[in-house]
């Protein structure tokens, strides 16, 4: 490993990225909040001097051409742990505590949309906004945008791309990376667009509007109302966030294809969209009808609330139509089991991502069908192609740790709290990037109220959710850290 | 009819044979002395490579119309079939035996490309072997069977039965695979053309027309529930018994495949979607009695080994009470064995082969293509005039009973429906009844 690849590549990134954090002081202007300039101020500069020196000890090179898989893999990790701390400054100025800060921050960066905050109407405008802005950064994830937006990682950009998002498909929509990233985002900037056009249409304010689609593409889940979604009260509102969050949470490089390319069925022709939907139809359904009998709500209001209930949780956005926390058992338990699915690969949701269940219910199966065959041949097919051996390997690995560490932190949150539910919950909307969980962590309640230790497990559930697991398992292994000397080239 | 063969092989052998009364053949292959038993034959040889030029042109190439490359060099025979076509325009037979370049060759989208293969038929044995087990298994109830255009064309007849799907539908509400046409129904001994609102009735002969795949798939689909073949067991999953298995998917046969090679299984597991691939012996009894083989509707034996195909289909014969066994058999002759010592069907490629061969030679080059019915129905020849103006075959008003089954433009097939205009220079296969059949004439032909 070398330090020079890591301290420049994260000095490039912290540059830029501080540079972003100047976009917040725009809407203060606009909304007359003078005050809201400082903090993002400070933000910015610390950034981009704290970027500069780190490429100053890295030497200011710009050939990355020689990094090498754990490189990247330490660079992205490192990335999304600094641009969470960098994003947390401004709320310090809000007098939140530093660990809250970097709780809210990080909450907010990966995606997840737990909130610490309780009393909404303390904070100005500007402060919602860059809520809403880190969600969306991190929605398509921040490297995938450095990627596309800055030329030094044009080659360097493959490791660290596929570090971010190591998903079991390789999605290159085309054969540059750099031009991936940007179709990725065109797409992702796009939707945006639309939802923040049909949000002001639907009546909704236009900053409201803004702040919502950007946690919505990103299927983040802030709100800047204090109740969420259920808070407009209206009901082509929830109908317009619920269809941008299915979109959110789907594959974005299919969705390039069925509108950049033309290719109207790649979506449909997938597999895992497919399954994807059917989970969402059938849950909403079933959800649907528990609400009917159990709760006094009309039918409208049921269709309209399971829906957009179930697709916020199953794409790990986190918004809420409704304070499902006081919803009975039977929709509990519904919602529980999508919230351990979670988008499409290769979307901006979290959370153990449909292909990999799909793959383990076909496993399943498949070892199911060769006790009654024992010589059958019988390969797992997803989308008619066999999936290599190695894939294979690499899922069930995945979903085995997912649940070894899911376990874990349950048990260590129950000890903490004193309560399992928090636990085994809260463990799951951090892991899987969704953001509320039930009772006292609901939709409108808080994670202000937990412990310190609980709070930094959360902080690590949330980054490891987010980068899939597999970067953070590889720092586990001593030969990871093997740093390597600033030798002549080509003796490394 | 004067032919031309090329490759003095085994399977020039057999097409001479076949066809040396009736017609005069000549032979050419790269070989100093025919081998021996080409002497029985009354035919022509010339020593020379069937893909050069001149030596094609020593052999008067010019006065044959047919030429059929049988050599053993797949890439040789299609290479002399290019260069036929070079000196003079006769149809030509080429055979392959690898799938990648029966592919190649046939392929229907092929029509995309730019520039077409040239070659008239191709003729894969294995895959021709492959249609007569699937027709075997899934057709035994067709009356009749005609081919048209080489082939590539076909009529069926059936019997409607009590438990038809067919049975009390109109016409127009019947559902079966596109490319297929009802042409006739004979009811009471008399042929008449349905239109879009007769009823088919049971006991109905009813008369289908298309290109061979969807008149395959029709036969598989709609008459599959008077043969009630629910389950198979392919014993060797070579070429053969990958085509069978994906048909038998397509017509909601449940398969096994027991194949030997693991890597083939792999591949196969990986193309096929519902199959179940077992990997291990076909002649292994606890294989077979563990995997219930004996249970199976039917079973095929198709390794490319006659003795093992003998040895599977005697053992399933033991354990199975009621279902068919079909084996390969690679000699004709050792064939004849097989059935004496009880194997239900022996097929085999040279068989199958010849017999397409046979098929597409023997078309009478007349007007009247076929006769159906003893002689009520006629399907019939035309060819529209250079003046005969662009027409939707909805436009065309009969007045007589008559249906178009088949046009063929160039090369191409289609079965035209209401909105398929017609051009001059197209082929049309007409079928009609024997007593209109002369108004049909006049009507294209004025």
């Amino acid at each position: 490993m070398k330090t020079s690849n890591i301290l420049n590549a994260l000095g490039i990134i912290l540059v830029a990225f501080g540079v972003i954090l100047l976009t917040p002081i725009a809407v203060a202007v606009m909304e007359g909040e003078y005050r809201s300039i400082i903090p993002f101020v400070t933000a910015a500069l610390t950034s981009i001097i704290l970027g500069l020196l780190f490429q100053k000890y890295g030497g200011f090179s710009r050939n990355f051409d020689d990094l090498r898989r754990n490189e990247g893999l330490l660079i992205v990790s490192l990335a999304w742990i600094i641009t969470a701390a960098m994003g947390a400054i401004p709320y310090l100025f809000y007098g939140l505590h530093p660990l809250d800060a970097y709780f809210e921050s990080v909450s907010g960066i990966t995606t997840t949309g737990a909130t610490i905050l309780t009393d909404f109407s303390l904070y100005p405008k500007d402060f919602f906004f860059w809520r809403s802005l880190s969600q969306w950064l991190g929605g398509m994830g921040i490297i995938v945008l450095f990627v596309a937006i800055l030329p030094q990682f044009s080659v360097a950009g493959r490791q660290m791309f596929f570090a971010e998002a190591p998903g079991p498909t390789e999605e290159k929509v085309t054969p540059r990376i750099t031009h991936t990233a940007k179709a990725l985002w065109l797409v992702y900037v796009l939707l945006t667009v639309v939802e923040v056009i049909l949000l002001v249409v639907a009546g909704m304010p236009l900053f409201d509007a803004v702040c919502n689609a950007l946690s919505t593409m990103a299927a983040g889940g802030f709100s800047p109302h204090p109740l969420s979604i259920m808070g407009y009260d209206n009901s082509a509102v929830t109908w317009i966030i619920t269809f941008f969050m299915f979109l959110a949470g789907s594959n974005f490089a299919l969705q390039y294809r069925v509108l950049m390319q033309q290719k109207p069925l790649a979506l449909l022709q997938s597999e895992e969209f497919r399954f994807y939907s059917g989970i969402v139809l059938l849950s909403s359904g079933g959800l649907c009808l528990a609400l009917l009998a159990t709760t006094q709500l009309s039918f409208h209001d049921s269709i309209r609330d399971s829906f957009f209930q179930i697709v916020s949780i199953i794409t790990t956005a986190g918004f809420s139509s409704a304070d499902f926390a006081l919803w009975g058992v039977v929709a509990q338990t519904v919602l529980f089991t999508v919230m351990l699915v979670g988008g499409c690969a290769g979307s901006a949701g979290g959370g153990i991502k449909v292909i990999r269940v799909i793959f383990g219910l076909k496993y399943l199966k498949r070892e199911i069908t060769q006790i009654i065959h024992p010589q059958a041949i019988l390969p797992i097919k997803i989308d008619h192609k066999s999936v290599p051996d190695d894939v294979q390997r690499q899922m069930l690995g995945f979903l085995l740790f997912y649940f070894v560490l899911m376990i874990c932190s349950a048990l260590a949150v129950t000890v903490l709290e004193g309560d399992a539910a928090i636990g085994l919950v809260g463990t799951a909307a951090t892991i899987g990037n969704i953001g509320p969980g039930f009772g006292e962590i609901g939709p409108m309640g808080s994670f202000g109220g937990l412990s310190v230790a609980t709070k930094i497990i959360f902080i690590i559930n949330m980054i490891v959710g987010r980068l899939e697991i597999i970067p953070f398992l590889a720092m586990l292994h001593p030969d990871f850290w093997s740093f390597r000397k600033e030798s002549p080239k080509g003796l490394d | 009819m004067n032919l031309l063969i090329y490759g003095a092989t085994d399977l020039g052998y057999m097409v001479a044979l076949r066809l040396y009364q009736e017609h005069s053949v000549t032979l050419i292959d790269n070989l100093e002395r025919l081998p021996d038993k080409f002497n029985n034959l009354d035919i022509s040889f010339i020593n020379g490579n069937g893909t050069d030029v001149s030596a094609l042109e020593q052999t008067n190439v010019k006065k044959c119309e047919l030429f059929i490359a049988c050599s053993n060099l797949d890439e040789a025979n299609i290479v002399a079939c290019w260069t036929v076509k070079k000196i003079v325009d006769i149809e030509t037979i080429c055979f392959v035996r690898t799938m990648e370049l029966y592919q190649n060759l046939v392929a229907p989208k092929q029509t995309r490309y730019i520039t077409r293969y040239d070659i008239d038929t191709v003729i894969w044995p294995e895959q021709q072997l492959t249609q007569d087990i699937f027709r075997i298994i899934s057709v035994p109830d067709a009356i009749d069977v005609e081919y048209f255009a080489e082939g590539r064309a076909k009529l069926f007849e059936y019997r409607i039965k009590e438990d038809s799907v067919l049975r009390d539908t109109a016409v127009m509400h019947c559902s079966f695979p596109k490319d297929v046409l009802i042409v006739g129904i004979t009811r009471a001994h008399k042929l008449f053309i349905p239109n879009g609102s007769t009823v088919i009735q049971i006991n109905d002969k009813v008369i289908f027309m298309g290109t061979s795949p969807a008149l395959d798939n029709l036969a598989a689909s709609i008459f599959r529930s008077s043969n009630h073949i629910k389950t198979a067991v392919l014993i060797g999953g070579g070429s053969v018994g990958f085509m069978l298995a994906k048909k038998f998917e397509q017509a909601g046969i449940r398969v096994k495949i027991i194949e030997h090679d693991k890597a083939r299984c792999l591949v196969l597991a990986d193309k096929l979607k519902k199959s179940l691939i077992l990997h291990g012996n076909g002649t292994d009894l606890e294989l077979l009695e563990g995997e219930a083989v004996g249970e199976a509707d039917v079973s095929v034996c198709i390794t490319n080994n006659d003795e093992k195909n003998l040895l599977c289909s005697l053992l399933i014969k033991q354990l199975s009470s009621s279902g068919r066994i079909i084996t390969r058999v690679s000699n004709a002759r050792t064939g004849q064995l097989f059935e004496k010592v009880g194997i239900d069907v022996v097929v085999s490629p040279m068989e199958s082969a010849l017999k397409e061969l046979l098929n597409r030679v023997q078309v009478p080059n007349v007007n009247i293509l076929a006769l159906v019915e003893g002689g009520q129905g006629e399907v019939l020849l035309l060819t529209l005039p250079e003046n005969f103006p662009d027409t939707r075959v909805i436009d065309l008003k009969f007045k007589v009973q008559a249906i178009i089954g088949v046009v063929k433009r160039g090369r191409r097939l289609i079965i035209p429906y209401g909105e398929t205009v017609i051009q001059a220079g197209d082929q049309l296969k007409i079928f009609t009844t024997a007593e209109d059949a002369e108004t049909v004439k006049t009507l294209f032909t004025r």
